[in-house]
């Protein structure tokens, strides 16, 4: 506007929905107040008028923006409500706010969230439904050909949604930092979860000891993220910006605070960014979501500090320092030995995954058996068989990078087992290539 | 019931003297800009004559406040603000004596730490030595929790007059909060100085009707309560024309309303015969503010801009031409949209000088055809910028899935064009809307017309958190402990009252018009797994409307 406020030195789109009429039930920590004191503090320190920082409503994301990514069972319309089409929807309003380049950078501060929900989806998982970044990365190769995209997940659970869906894809690089899956929901991102056989060491996971504070997170930004970014060259960095890591989150153990995630997101330096988890809605989510939009504009984020900040709490002991050194040092091994293919896991012509997914808010389990197609020319097409909750899918997905034999392949597979199919029994051909969606 | 209304433009000022909505009177002088309250006396006693005894009520929209922070004329303030966490203050530009101080308050109006005493009492003493007379205070979330604030002007209470921001507006924005406040506090002296040269002024013509002044929101305060908000009345002047426009043509759907002058148009919309507000005020010398002003813009599109020729097409504004050449003598330099009009014999004007200045600007067109399509243009930039203006409207945040899914874009039925070259555009309106467009009689005292017409507005918000047992209505400066069983009911009761203690402030007499309750939040709040209360958010206002007469 003027001199006589602030100047964004980047440009920065702010997707503020905070969904105050929906909730998953009235105590749950996804509920209408959680945004409510973001919604506040941005309000009251006059974002809105702050030269460079552009407000936009969220859209809503189609079905077919959700069938891109998910197989749905029984099916994306009758699983998602408008809210979660518009969670994702604002997603998306940020990618295309960033690639229309109506600005530099967007953050989308949306809810649900979306990191827990994987491929196959049967209801709630982690408090979500559809994966709202995947939706976005799909969104984005399918519109504006966007290819090499990377995942900074700093969300305090491991993005395990996330992982699943990319899980198999060069083209994706993969970090997620999160408190150590022995001591936290979903209980998994270990180290040894390095990707598919299509993309060995292009997921990597930094499981770290509940109390990790600001010194580890820098440790691990400087010696393994940043590092990773640089060499694996992405055209674009999406932040799964979850802020369950601070102090006072109730459902977690580490110990990272407001300035710890602009400085965290100055140094990955996002081109989009999207809230996951943080349920800390009074003491952490106003500042660290308030000290995340200054860092992406490029403003002074010196004063943001919760009420109640004393840097002097958060020394990191030298046997914490340590124990995160070793994970840096694993990862990096990882990442070096990176393949696109790795047959030594493979028995013929595809590798064999399998997977009990347990989905929470309802209490069920799903148990899943996904092949991985070989092929020498692309990442090849998968086969998942999932069943539980009364429901039978049986899916095959051509990814975005797919060569045309793969995409043939799927599509005859799809067309026996159409065929040859159960009366419970879904039959879903995904192909992403041609933007299809078809079931039987 | 008699009423007068008094325009004060750029130019001239305009009062009109109605009897209901029948005009009896008009009248016109020019302004001398450094005696607005001799120009306001030498209208009305031309307006009124012998008959000022009989009239009922006057309404002033004056250029005072505006003229006086655009040309760098407010007193010095004194400005204590504490910021607390957020955003870093130092950007913020009231003045050389602006002191920061320690403290915060929370989102909620927690009281996180006061402000240290020893570097309050040494501004305070600081602020004195200078000389300074008004003060104000503001800090963050005073809408919450204004007790920091009342504080501070308890302990600034030996200056002539403190402004605390809490007072000015209930809505959040710190940066606005502090700009209003500044604002206001600096224009203490010179709106009493103009208060008190009107009383006596007026008392000389034998008027004792009550004295009021028009306000940026398309409504009225009296004239005796401005004196301690007299930032109100700043930029009244859009808020005349579209009151205006609505007294000439009252209706009740989406309109759009255009004030074209000589060097800009003001651009006002009407949803459901209602005028929209601003979200969250008025913007003057690139200061945003919580002033509450109507959704008004002004594009640099008048008759008397510049017109150029490239290869784009016609260029009109925004820059101001100077007289036309319609209108002047001697070297014609330029073309003007007037000059356009006076070619197709739409307004007076020497039509030689005005086909000389269209041929000048298109030498292988015949002018006609030059004028015919300059005024085309015209329209089709009015279009364009009532469509950014809607667009901007439809495009404002939205919290719930409910008011996301059932936004609705403005869709005017009809344009009222108002000022001098209105009626000469009123074709090329309608072409480039493709819908009618009407141009009211005595279009030309629209304005002040709207300042006769207008009846007062009010507004006021509550916060409530029967979680903290906590209740802060800022405008009244309410800051008070509630039970835990607080509801929306309880909500409205409280609003209610506090709209009428404002009113009864303001000296408000009879009957108030409908108070209506807008932006509801209702929110349970949980705290480990257990609810304890709910957050409820509610306004309660008067909305701009025409007086009953
Ligand atoms: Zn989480
Ligand atoms: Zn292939």
């Amino acid at each position: 506007m003027t001199r006589y406020m602030p100047q964004a030195v980047r440009k920065t789109g702010l997707i503020l929905f905070p969904a105050f009429d929906w909730c998953i039930t009235p105590d749950h920590p996804e509920r209408e107040e959680r945004l409510l004191y973001t919604r506040d503090q941005i309000v009251e320190e006059g974002l809105e008028d702050v030269d460079g920082i552009e407000f936009f409503n969220p859209e809503l994301a189609a079905y077919a923006d959700i069938d891109r990514v998910h197989l749905c069972a029984p099916s994306s319309k009758a699983l998602l409500t408008e809210s979660h089409l518009i969670s994702a929807g604002g997603a998306v309003r940020a990618a295309k706010a960033v690639m229309e380049k109506e600005v530099e950078r967007a953050f989308a501060i949306v809810r649900p969230p979306g990191h827990h929900a994987m491929q196959t989806v049967f209801g709630d998982r982690g408090f979500c439904v559809a994966n709202i970044e995947a939706v976005m990365v799909e969104y984005l190769r399918r519109h504006y050909g966007v290819r090499r995209i990377a995942i900074v997940d700093t969300d305090c659970h491991h993005g395990d949604g996330t992982q699943d869906i990319f899980y198999n894809d060069p083209d994706l690089l993969f970090i997620s930092l999160h408190q150590d899956g022995r001591t936290l929901y979903p209980g998994t991102g270990f180290q040894n979860e390095a990707g598919g056989p299509a993309a060995q060491g292009y997921t990597i996971n930094l499981p770290l000891p509940p109390g990790t504070g600001e010194e580890g997170f820098s440790m691990v930004t400087d010696r393994v993220v940043l590092p990773l970014l640089d060499a694996f060259k992405p055209e674009l960095v999406l932040n799964s910006a979850g802020q369950d890591n601070h102090y006072s989150d109730p459902l977690t153990n580490m110990n990272f605070t407001a300035q710890g995630y602009a400085r965290l997101n100055k140094a990955i330096n996002p081109d989009i960014c999207v809230l996951e988890g943080g349920y800390s809605i009074e003491g952490a989510l106003p500042y660290t979501n308030l000290g995340i939009i200054l860092a992406m504009a490029g403003l002074d984020t010196g004063n943001v500090r919760e009420p109640d900040y004393d840097p002097q709490r958060f020394v990191q002991s030298a046997l914490m320092n340590g124990q995160i050194e070793g994970i840096c040092q694993n990862a990096l091994e990882i990442f070096a030995a990176r393949k696109k293919w790795d047959t030594s896991v493979c028995r013929g012509e595809e590798a064999v995954e399998r997977k009990s997914i347990y989905y929470d808010t309802t209490g069920f389990g799903v148990d899943q058996v996904r092949h991985y197609k070989l092929c020498p020319d692309c990442p090849g097409y998968t086969e998942v068989e999932a069943s539980g909750a009364g429901e039978l899918l049986h899916g095959f997905t051509v990814p975005f990078n797919a060569c045309s034999r793969c995409q043939q392949a799927a599509r005859d597979a799809f067309t026996r087992a159409a065929k040859a199919k159960g009366s419970r029994e879904q039959v879903v051909l995904q192909d992403r290539v041609a933007d299809i969606y078809e079931t039987a | 019931m008699k009423t007068v209304g008094i325009d004060v433009g750029g130019t001239n000022a305009d009062g009109v003297l109605l009897e209901g909505e029948r005009l009896l009177a008009k009248a016109k002088i020019p302004v001398d800009h450094d005696n607005l309250s001799g120009v306001i006396i030498a209208l009305l006693e031309k307006l009124l004559g012998d008959s000022a005894g009989e009239v009922d009520q006057v309404h002033l929209s004056s250029t005072l406040c505006t003229n006086a922070i655009v040309n760098g004329e407010m007193d010095e303030v004194g400005m204590l603000v504490q910021a607390g966490p957020g955003l870093n203050p130092e950007f913020l530009d009231c003045g050389e004596n602006l002191v920061f101080l320690d403290g915060a308050i929370d989102h909620r109006g927690g009281l996180i730490q006061s402000p240290p005493v020893a570097v309050v009492d040494a501004a305070l003493a600081d602020f004195s030595a200078k000389g300074l007379q008004s003060i104000g205070v503001v800090t963050k979330f005073s809408h919450r929790n204004p007790q920091v604030e009342q504080e501070l002007a308890r302990k600034a209470a030996s200056f002539p007059h403190v402004t605390c921001g809490h007072n000015l507006s209930g809505l959040p924005n710190f940066p606005r909060r502090v700009y209003t406040t500044w604002i206001n506090a600096g224009l203490k002296t010179r709106f009493q100085q103009f208060s008190e040269a009107i009383h006596a002024g007026v008392k000389r013509l034998g008027i004792t009707a009550p004295l009021s002044v028009l306000k940026a929101d398309g409504g009225t305060i009296p004239l005796e309560r401005a004196e301690a908000v007299p930032c109100e009345s700043v930029l009244s002047g859009p808020s005349a024309s579209v009151m205006g426009a609505l007294a000439l043509t009252p209706r009740e759907k989406d309109f759009v309303v255009l004030d074209i002058g000589g060097t800009t148009t003001d651009i006002g919309l009407f949803a459901d015969g209602v005028p929209l507000m601003e979200p969250y005020g008025v913007t003057i010398m690139g200061r945003p503010t919580l002033i509450r002003a109507l959704n008004t813009r002004s594009v640099g599109l008048g008759g008397d801009s510049e017109v150029k020729r490239t290869a784009d097409g016609y260029v009109i504004g925004p820059q101001r031409h100077g007289v036309p050449a319609a209108f002047s003598e001697g070297k014609i330099t330029g073309a003007t949209p007037s000059d356009a009009m006076v070619v197709l014999n739409r307004m007076e004007g020497n039509r030689e000088r005005a086909t000389e200045a269209l041929h000048l600007l298109l030498p292988n067109n015949p002018p006609e055809e030059t004028a015919r399509e300059v005024l085309l243009t015209f329209g089709h930039n009015i279009k364009l910028a009532v469509d950014q203006m809607v667009e901007e409207v439809f495009a404002r945040p939205v919290y719930t899935v409910s008011a996301l899914l059932d936004r609705q874009r403005l869709e005017p039925a009809e344009i009222i064009a108002v000022g001098g070259p209105a009626e000469a555009l009123r074709g090329e309106l309608a072409a480039a809307f493709d819908l009618p467009c009407e141009v009211p009689l005595n279009y030309e005292v629209a304005n002040a017309i709207g300042a006769a017409r207008t009846r007062p507005t009010l507004s006021a918000s509550l916060y409530a958190n029967s979680s903290d047992g906590t209740l802060s209505i800022p405008e009244i400066g309410l800051h008070e402990k509630i039970g835990r069983s607080f509801d929306m009911k309880d909500a409205e009761e409280r609003l209610a009252a506090a709209i009428r203690h404002l009113a009864a402030q303001a000296g408000l007499e009879g009957e108030l018009p409908p108070v209506e309750f807008v932006e509801r939040e209702e929110m349970n709040t949980v705290r480990g797994f257990s609810a304890t209360g709910k957050v409820i958010a509610l306004k309660a206002q008067v909305q701009p409307g025409l007086a009953n007469v």
